[in-house]
């Protein structure tokens, strides 16, 4: 391939404004003694300046309102649940908390009967995970109601 | 004047940012400036990718709503054009591939237009195009945009009336940097090509 042929390749990047400067620079020296690659440049840009010029289509008024309107509505939906997600781990963090704090007290108020079924070493933990279960049972219903208040909400909407 | 330019630019940059953040903190004006801004631009990209102006209004709607949802994910380091466009063009390419997967097939290499040799050989010579150019048919170039396969459509809209950079470009469509500049010239040249035999038949040289 010639110099001349390799620069002709190169007439439509140009154009575009996409050559490297070492491509940029064999450009300009070759424009320099070529007319025709200078002509068929004039060309591309006048291809180039076409596609800039095209008129832009406007997005019509109606389907920007339509789209700011449910746009909002997701947004409002995606505050929601990350809301929900927050106070949901609030709710965990409580649990636990709430479960291992006031389990000492429940101990040494149930303690004499326990001991009188003389359970051993087991009591303790039998006791304990029965305490959590409980716990967890109720956040458990808890959740559930929420879920089924929130899908009704949501069919209602 | 270069520095009145450079400072427009710079609060130009400063708002968006600030209006991303806001939209990232779920602030809905932040919505309502970034859609004025975008609405007509996206519109434009969209429309260019799939042709057909219902389709695109659709699309344009589904953008939106998937910015709201992946908003979060944002790296603000990223330019925020690239990430909208590319959101806004995985969607339609997703829609594409989906019920008209013949539109995405790639052309054979060189010959992005589909054209057949003879017809390209037909076309050859500056002429015609220089004559088409001077009187500046927009429309024609339009027709012609709209008849290129879709790699080279939106190539062309991002590099002309989007005016991205070819970095920015290679973000949107998660291609090279070679890629872009090889996609670039063809889709040129395709343009070139069907302008040029449109161009002679419109003037009786068919």
């Amino acid at each position: 391939m010639t110099e001349h042929e390799s620069i002709r390749e190169l007439l439509a990047l140009a154009a575009a404004g996409a050559l490297d400067e070492g491509e940029q620079r064999m450009l300009d020296k070759h424009l320099a003694s070529c007319a025709a690659c200078s002509a068929e440049l004039d060309a591309w840009r006048g291809l180039a300046v076409s596609l800039k010029r095209l008129p832009t289509p406007q997005a019509p008024p109606m389907l920007v309102e339509r789209t700011r309107s449910r746009v909002a509505l997701e947004m409002a939906a995606v505050g929601e649940r990350r809301k929900s997600q927050w106070v949901m781990a609030f709710l965990v963090l409580f649990s636990w908390t709430v479960t291992l704090v006031t389990w000492p007290i429940v101990r040494l108020l149930t303690g004499g009967l326990l001991s009188w079924l003389d359970l051993g070493f087991n009591q303790t933990w039998f006791g304990l995970a029965g305490y959590t279960a409980l716990g967890w049972l109720t956040a458990g219903v808890a959740g559930a109601v929420l879920a089924l208040r929130r899908r009704r909400e949501g069919r209602l909407a | 004047m270069m520095g009145q330019v450079a400072v427009l630019s710079w609060e130009g940059g400063v708002g968006l940012d600030s209006d991303v953040a806001r939209l990232r903190r779920g602030d809905p004006q932040a919505l309502e400036v970034l859609l004025s801004r975008y609405q007509h631009r996206l519109y434009r990209y969209l429309l260019r990718l799939v042709r057909e102006p219902a389709l695109a209004e659709d699309l344009f709607q589904q953008t939106w709503l998937r910015v709201a949802e992946r908003i979060r994910r944002y790296d603000p380091s990223r330019n925020f054009d690239a990430w909208l466009f590319s959101v806004a063009r995985n969607l339609a390419i997703d829609h594409l591939r989906r019920y008209r997967p013949e539109s995405l097939d790639e052309p054979v290499a060189g010959d992005p237009s589909g054209e057949t040799k003879q017809s390209r050989l037909a076309a050859e010579g500056p002429t015609a195009l220089d004559r088409l150019l001077e009187q500046e048919r927009a429309g024609l170039v339009a027709t012609t945009l709209a008849d290129l396969p879709v790699m080279y459509r939106e190539i062309l809209s991002l590099r002309f009336e989007e005016e991205m950079k070819l970095e920015e470009i290679a973000g949107v469509l998660d291609i090279p940097l070679s890629t872009v500049k090889t996609r670039l010239r063809r889709g040129l040249d395709g343009m070139k090509r069907k302008i040029e035999l449109r161009s002679r038949s419109d003037w009786g040289l068919a």
